[in-house]
């Protein structure tokens, strides 16, 4: 191949690429400078789902997308939005920042998309909501507790509790059990933030942190910290982490340095439960869903749809994700089923039907575009299962 | 603090039996094999499957581990490393890289993401010493390991094959001129190489307990700095290099916690490296063939397009960001970013011959210093811009100085450290950093007061920022200083010769590579908006080095073409994103096999 003609053939690709994308858009302004009446007329609006399908989170991923598939189906067995199907567009991004970003402008340019849900990783969500923001389009990161993650602009909306009411709930249950403890928690955004609120926590209640080291989260071995965790003689250990790290902790407590005292950490899943198998009998967390112990009408419908569609009984990720694509609807129902219906939909709706905590209803604060009155409940596993636990 | 020390060895012994497998596949053929780590965890995931699906006892067990590695290596010898012999050992070694991918990914695909427990092939938890429980696992772990080392040292000393690999691994030449059929002497090589990783995946996942079938990358990367410390090509040596690792994060992370950890395994790398090279038992002897370095194809020459193709191609790219979609224009952001980093790293991997394994470290200096500048300073963006990119290329420089004074591949292996060692200061740096936090809420780039809030706008000033860093870096190939990074590239000793003092040159043009890596790190960040130490991890490093070796490793013009085959590729390939990762390796393994000049350079 002569230099010329390479030179010819990139110029024609270029060309191509340009005349192709040209037909959309123009200008420095971006694609949503003009309006987005265009994708109006189909019969069809999307939610866009950024998540972990594959890579080291793809477990929560297929978490996820159990609940959001449900809620669909769900969705559109009632009417749909609207009068107009809903349906779903999935982007695998592994829960990577890198791949959020390159992937958010095609979402935002996708005009048939009239919000966005995730992704696992607050770092990940946060890679993507400046293009999100800019574009008029809702990110509703369900999963992203971290306290910072809405601060990217009016367009950016958790339901999910914040590290602050989760990390109260869980030093104020430690403190009923134990006044001196040792605590370890996950080097990453997240663990260090819901450390700091614990800790503030605990120490108003009075309870004595005698050892704190915090961890990577591919670490395999954790013994160094852990037998000085042990050695400081605690009434509880603690551990603020993810599934596998926290059954990673409590194995090497009680298999590797024969700690038989209290244990909270570890997740609501499947995955922590195999992973520390007998060693998790007892251990508590806080959580925000028990698909045994709630009383709330739709939540328990929800449970029967989910274990005759799966098999398996829901638990938090699951109830979260399908919660999440329910919210939206019902502001797109009754605002719009557009970018703005929706956004204007989570501003003024006062009455979201909550499946989490105790049921009901719950609304937004418009301050902090977080959910106002979802209350976190107490998890303890028993018979190897988690279930609901009165706090005694 | 005998129970620390104690679960240390246990822990380091685990590290050695992987490492002895590590040190024996460098020892004899040379090449940092850097898929060793996966295939100790296909060995790992086959035990699993059998022992916990089928419920098999540990001896079926291991024989069929030991078959399906044997196998695996034969293979990976015949079809990947076998042609490249000839090669410069750096085409292997990124070979390993892709070969490591396509593992890790397929094992993801057949077994499922989640992570499992282990089967308990072996009692792990019936003895206690010290306060600390450990297993008949861990006995016959440490029995294995030293067995395995006894045996193959004697069988390198003694055995007629072994004599056989030995003088292979000298020189080929001669061997086969002394009727060593010197193609099976590697095959064997390279599958006991693999049996033995497959075993040890046996034993790190009863060691481990609770397995992944990702955990490939982790347990290939610690070995690998075990047999460095122990030094690499010493069998005796990977055994006291995984033990003293094992002892040594032990005692630091239960002095610094384990948030310190990297710093602490790679900080030893690096002591170790300065200290001692050659690693605690390795002879100290000249290096001959240098497993790292080198452009891999001494005769690849850039295509050089004439002036107007030059001016034709900048057009061309400025006009794109006016006609670009939301959606190219971000995929051309990515593009343009790493496109930057990997135009500055021809100047060094390409031009001065050293390959680096560690720039997400400058990447990431750039990103928190332009960041923390414009939030906390309110320094404006351009200025804060460039000195990200200083800044990038004094902390480098500062952090890799001892390291120059070193020969051959042990640079390219400290700069990994390098890598390592800086993002986990900037994760330890809090009060500055905000550590694991992250800095959120930066604000996007503006240019004059103007603020570029969309991805056209920001894409076009990425173009911008490329262009210069084009224009700049064949400007320094041109010119006498560029010339002599070729020359100290092409044949260091020549060069030494012509009193050039290679080292000061090699850091010089480390230094124009970090300036362009940090400039491409604030770029990220102000895009972001977001940035917190686990975006600048070892893969944006092998990222940026397989982008050069893809284009070409001396053509800047190349680098773009890589980045816009490795960072849009993955977009291209969305369509199939269960096998994307899969597929990535098999593109690069293909680069290397057929076309090793790179895609925009042509053979001499």
């Amino acid at each position: 191949m002569t230099l010329a003609s390479i030179t010819k053939r990139a110029l024609v690709v270029l060309t191509a690429a340009g005349v192709l994308s040209s037909l959309t858009a123009c200008g420095l302004n971006g694609d949503n400078a003009g309006n987005s009446s265009a994708a109006q007329q189909s019969g069809t609006v999307n939610i866009g789902v950024i998540y972990p399908k594959t890579g080291q989170y793809a477990e929560y991923g297929k978490l996820f997308k159990q609940g959001f598939d449900l809620a669909v189906a769900q969705v559109n067995k009632d009417g749909g939005v609207q009068g107009k199907k809903l349906g779903l567009k999935y982007y695998d991004t592994q829960s990577d920042a890198k791949q959020d970003a390159a992937v958010a402008p095609k979402i935002a340019s996708d005009q048939s998309i009239i919000a966005v849900v995730g992704d696992y990783a607050s770092p990940a969500s946060s890679a993507a909501s400046p293009t999100f923001q800019q574009a008029g389009l809702v990110h509703y990161g369900f999963n992203n507790s971290a306290s910072t993650f809405t601060d990217t602009g009016d367009h950016v909306w958790t339901p999910q509790i914040g590290q602050d009411v989760y990390q109260k709930a869980n030093a104020d249950i430690v403190a009923k059990h134990a006044k001196k403890i040792s605590v370890v928690y996950l080097e990453n955004d997240w663990g260090k933030q819901a450390y700091q609120y614990f800790k503030e926590e605990a120490e108003k209640q009075g309870v004595d942190i005698v050892y704190e080291s915090s961890y990577l989260a591919d670490s395999t071995d954790l013994s160094p910290i852990l037998i000085p965790a042990r050695d400081a003689k605690p009434e509880a250990i603690v551990d603020i982490g993810y599934g596998p790290d926290g059954a990673l902790v409590l194995n090497t407590l009680r298999d590797k340095l024969g700690y038989t005292g209290e244990f909270f950490g570890g997740q609501e899943t499947e995955e922590f439960l195999s992973l520390a198998g007998k060693n998790a009998e007892g251990t508590i967390i806080t959580g925000s869903f028990s698909a045994e112990g709630t009383k709330d009408k739709k939540a328990q419908q929800f449970v029967k749809a989910f274990k005759a569609k799966y098999g398996t009984t829901p638990g938090n990720f699951e109830v979260t994700a399908y919660q999440a694509i329910i919210d939206l609807a019902y502001a797109a129902n009754k605002e719009g089923a557009t970018r703005e219906g929706i956004q204007k939909g989570l501003q003024t709706i006062t009455d979201f039907p909550l499946y989490q905590g105790d049921g009901g209803t719950f609304k937004f604060d418009q301050k902090t575009r977080r959910a106002d009155n979802i209350k976190p409940i107490l998890l303890i596993v028993k018979n190897g299962k988690f279930v609901q636990y009165n706090g005694d | 603090m005998i129970d620390t020390l104690f679960s240390g060895l246990i822990h380091g012994s685990a590290y050695a039996l992987v490492a002895v497998g590590m040190s024996l596949v460098f020892g004899v053929t040379n090449v940092a094999n850097f898929a060793q780590g996966s295939l100790v965890a296909v060995g790992m995931m086959i035990a699993w499957w059998l022992g916990s699906s089928l419920g098999w006892g540990i001896v079926p067990t291991l024989i069929a581990v030991i078959v399906v590695s044997a196998i695996l290596g034969l293979v990976l010898n015949v079809a990947v490393i076998s042609p490249l012999e000839g090669r410069k050992p750096i085409a292997a070694l990124l070979a390993t890289i892709g070969v490591g991918q396509i593992l890790d990914n397929g094992l993801q695909i057949i077994f499922g993401p989640q992570t499992r427990p282990f089967p308990k092939l072996l009692a792990t938890y019936n003895y206690q010493l010290f306060g600390v429980r450990f297993g008949t696992s861990d006995i016959v772990m440490v029995i294995i390991a030293v067995i395995s080392m006894l045996a193959l040292w004697a069988f390198l000393k003694y055995g007629r094959i072994g004599q056989a690999i030995r003088a292979t691994s000298q020189d080929p030449e001669a061997a086969r001129q002394m009727g060593i059929p010197v193609k099976s002497i590697r095959n064997i090589s390279f599958v006991i190489g693999a049996v033995l990783a497959g075993i040890s995946g046996i034993f790190v996942g009863l060691f481990n307990g609770n397995i992944n079938p990702t955990n490939g990358g982790t347990i290939g990367m610690t070995a690998f700095v075990a047999a460095t410390i122990g030094g690499l090509g010493s069998i005796p040596g990977a055994v006291i290099g995984g033990i003293a690792l094992g002892v040594v994060e032990a005692l630091g992370i239960s002095w610094f916690g384990d948030g310190a950890h990297d710093l602490i395994t790679f900080g030893a790398l690096l002591v170790i490296l300065i200290l001692r090279p050659q690693g605690l038992l390795g002879k100290n002897i000249d290096v001959k063939t240098e497993p790292l370095t080198g452009t891999f194809l001494g005769g690849g020459r850039p295509i050089v397009l004439p002036w107007w193709g030059n001016v034709l191609g900048a057009v061309a790219l400025l006009a794109t960001p006016f006609f670009f979609n939301d959606y190219l224009s971000g995929v051309g952001t990515q593009i343009a970013i790493y496109a930057i980093a990997a135009v500055g790293l021809t100047l060094i991997s390409g031009s001065a011959g050293q390959t680096i394994l560690g720039m997400a470290g400058p990447f990431a200096v750039g990103a928190y210093a332009s960041a923390i500048l414009t939030m906390q300073l309110k320094w404006p963006f351009l200025v804060a811009l460039l000195a990200a990119g200083l800044i990038a290329a004094l902390a480098a420089s500062i952090l890799t100085f001892p390291v120059w004074k070193l020969a051959g591949h042990y640079v390219a292996i400290a700069t990994i450290g390098v890598g390592y060692v800086m993002v986990a200061i900037i994760r330890l740096a809090e009060p500055l950093t905000k550590g694991s936090l992250g800095i959120q809420g930066i604000a996007f780039p503006s240019v004059f007061g103007q603020s570029l809030y969309t991805q056209q706008m920001q894409y076009l000033l990425d173009v911008v920022v490329l262009i210069i860093a084009l224009i700049i870096v064949s400007r320094v190939r041109a010119s006498h200083l560029g010339h002599v990074f070729e020359a100290v590239g092409s044949d260091q000793d020549a060069a030494e010769a012509l009193s050039i003092r290679t080292s000061a040159y090699k850091a010089l043009a480390y230094a124009l590579a970090a300036f362009f890596a940090g400039l491409a790190g604030s770029l990220l960040a102000h895009q972001y908006t977001y940035i917190d130490p686990t975006i600048f991890n070892v893969n944006m490093s092998l990222l940026v080095l397989t982008i050069i070796v893809m284009g070409g490793m001396n053509s800047p013009l190349g680098a773009v073409l890589g980045a816009i085959i490795l960072i849009g590729g993955p977009e291209l390939l969305r369509f199939a994103t269960e096998v994307r990762v899969l597929l990535y390796g098999v593109l690069l393994i293909l680069i290397i096999l057929f076309r090793p000049q790179g895609l925009f350079a042509k053979k001499v």
